[in-house]
């Protein structure tokens, strides 16, 4: 099995795959449930960051920017064909955020890109803190 | 949430009584064995939380294949009525008409089988697989826009297939009331490239042959004969589906505070069908609707094209007809009787099939005395039916019955369950030449990962939701 950060959990979901992620502020929980949203597509540890793509969104609450934030980077993965591997929150409150996401094109490589995330759902998301920490349980449709 | 009450109400009927926010009971159809399964999750608990939405009829429903999904349950089935009711994107689904085609030829399993590496191959080739896998039509937006009308007669009206195809498709392959000016630019950009193509996951095209029949009648009503070669397409809408799906429950995430809905999982969201909101998605989601339609409609003239190309024989000589074409994931007006009362409710299906019973006008006049044909793939190792409606899936499940095996394990326990293993040697010592876009893919989809669709199928029968035609096992599969 593959490494894994210890700050990331994949979850066994039956039809479907989910992450459990967590980070010391809301902004590295966002920038680290993108990489595991990454991690579950591609090797996401050899992905260098050479291009760059800047997200602005508003949405009403934490949980539903949570939820456009990783929307937003698959569609740029599935119209552009780009993996990003490094992530960084500019502003992250008051239902906006600002951020950039690293990465690359792997080109034709079939072996790169693992599968394809439909959707990412609200199902069950609750973006909790615990001492200290962050964390947000995410399902994918696969 | 509490552990919810399960009773066994009919021999293959179970039901959570109403409770709490609950407006109608929900009631899944399976045995007593199957049961001990599916209350292990959490499907049975998203079959009760679809039971607190507005304007609900008669019960939240599940068919035998019930499983975890995310808001529905897979295997769902819920009717809503059409004035107080709401309309929910995930009562759909992401993959907005995932559906399956089953199509018949005129060979046998002999006739194919020397050439049957040759047509996996080909159909390898004709057919774009795999993740975001580019497809042979390069289509500008206006042209888009005619396919998202006009669905599968768009691409018989271009050359791809023939004249006689969309009579036996659902809704003939086009469904009304689609409307471009409700689709958003992301779902028309994610869309252009995949129109002709299978997709990742658990879609797959299948070569098979006719293994078993149980109703020779009806078999012959269908034109299935023992050992004739058959295919089955399973694939949707792509990323035009599922765009369309999240644009509009982004949406409807709003119009709940402006409605003043609440339910138990966010993932339900919906607006009332009569809405602004519940109207755009309906525009939306039946142009996705067609957007399948059209869809299976080109990958199966390049599965014709792969036959000819592979045995060296004429359109006419391969004579691969369609059958017939279900959607599993979609929602639709259909009038129906409730406690004696005709109404035209909003169908949704989440992993269901609709089952018309015997003469009911939406059936093809040729099949129209036997019922409304239904596909059931399983894994690819085993085993797929051919069933047909009954008049009880009417007065039971608003005309439903199941779509599939649903797995019984994660993709990451397949993975292990596989590691070490050559899955494609496995299958070929089985006579089944499987060919993927990676090996990924089919290490994820191994046989072992799904149910036995057998005893979806028998409870199904055996429930009187649908009737066993036939059994068709697999040959040859193409997965993304």
């Amino acid at each position: 099995m593959r490494d894994c950060p210890e700050w990331l959990r994949e979850i066994d979901h039956t039809a479907d795959a989910g992450i459990e992620v967590s980070g010391r502020t809301q902004e590295e929980l966002f920038e680290r449930a993108a990489y595991g949203m990454f991690w579950l597509i591609t090797s996401v540890e050899s992905v260098e960051p050479v291009t760059v793509r800047h997200v602005e969104l508003k949405a009403n609450d934490l949980e539903a920017l949570l939820v456009k934030w990783l929307s937003e980077l698959n569609y740029l993965h599935q119209v552009e064909h780009l993996v990003f591997s490094r992530f960084e929150i500019d502003e992250l409150g008051g239902g906006r955020l600002e951020g950039r996401a690293y990465g690359d094109n792997p080109g034709s490589d079939e072996q790169t890109v693992f599968g394809e995330i439909k959707a990412v759902t609200y199902h069950g998301l609750r973006i909790v803190k615990h001492d200290g920490q962050w964390s947000a349980t995410i399902i994918f449709d696969l | 949430m509490e552990t919810l009450k399960v009773e066994q109400v009919a021999p293959y009927l179970w039901e959570v009584p109403r409770t709490g926010g609950m407006r109608v009971p929900a009631r899944i159809y399976a045995t007593r064995r199957m049961m001990q399964d599916i209350v292990r999750d959490k499907a049975v608990e998203q079959a009760a939380n679809v039971a607190h939405m507005p304007g609900i009829v008669k019960a939240s429903l599940a068919m035998p294949d019930i499983h975890w999904g995310y808001g529905f349950p897979i295997g769902g089935v819920a009717a809503f009525d059409e004035e107080e009711g709401v309309i929910s994107p995930g009562g759909v689904g992401y993959d907005i008409n995932c559906g399956v085609r089953l199509m018949a030829s005129k060979l046998t399993r002999t006739d194919v089988l020397p050439h049957l590496k040759d047509l996996v191959d080909r159909l390898f080739e004709f057919v774009p697989t795999g993740v975001g896998a580019p497809g042979a039509l390069r289509l500008s937006t206006p042209e888009l826009k005619k396919v998202a009308q006009k669905g599968a007669e768009w691409a018989v009206a271009r050359g791809y297939g023939s004249q006689a195809d969309p009579e036996y498709i659902e809704e003939h392959g086009q469904i009304s009331g689609a409307d471009p000016a409700a689709v958003t630019a992301k779902a028309w950009q994610r869309g252009r490239p995949q129109l002709g193509t299978l997709g990742s996951g658990n879609h797959f095209l299948e070569v098979g042959y006719v293994a078993e029949v149980y109703d020779n009648e009806a078999a012959r009503v269908l034109g299935l004969d023992l050992d004739q070669v058959t295919v089955i397409i399973h694939t949707g809408s792509r990323g035009f589906g599922h765009q369309t799906c999240e644009d509009n429950l982004a949406r409807m995430d709003t119009a709940m505070r402006t409605y003043k809905l609440t339910l138990p999982d966010r993932q339900l969201a919906c607006a009332p069908i009569q809405s602004p909101e519940g109207q755009a998605y309906l525009g939306a989601m039946r142009c996705a609707i067609n957007f399948a339609f059209a869809n299976r409609q080109v990958i199966a003239h390049q599965t014709r094209r792969a036959f000819e190309a592979a045995t060296g024989r004429s359109e006419t000589d391969v004579g691969l007809r369609t059958v017939y074409e279900v959607a599993h994931n979609i929602a639709k007006f259909e009038r129906h009787e409730v406690d004696g009362k005709q109404m035209r409710l909003c169908v949704h299906r989440k992993g269901a099939t609709r089952a018309f019973g015997p003469d009911n006008p939406e059936i093809p006049v040729a099949y129209r005395k036997i019922g409304q044909p239904v596909l059931v793939p399983g894994d690819m190792g085993r085993y797929s039916y051919v069933l047909v409606g009954t008049d009880q899936a009417m007065t039971e499940t608003f005309g439903s019955t199941c779509h599939g095996a649903g797995r019984q394990m994660s993709r990451r326990q397949a993975k292990k369950v596989a590691a070490g293993r050559d899955i494609s040697a496995e299958l070929r010592e089985e006579g089944i030449i499987v060919r993927g876009a990676s090996r990924r893919t089919i290490v994820e989809e191994i046989p072992e990962a799904y149910k036995d669709v057998a005893e979806v199928v028998e409870t199904c029968h055996l429930a009187g939701i649908s009737r066993k035609v036939a059994q068709l096992r697999p040959m040859g599969c193409i997965k993304g």
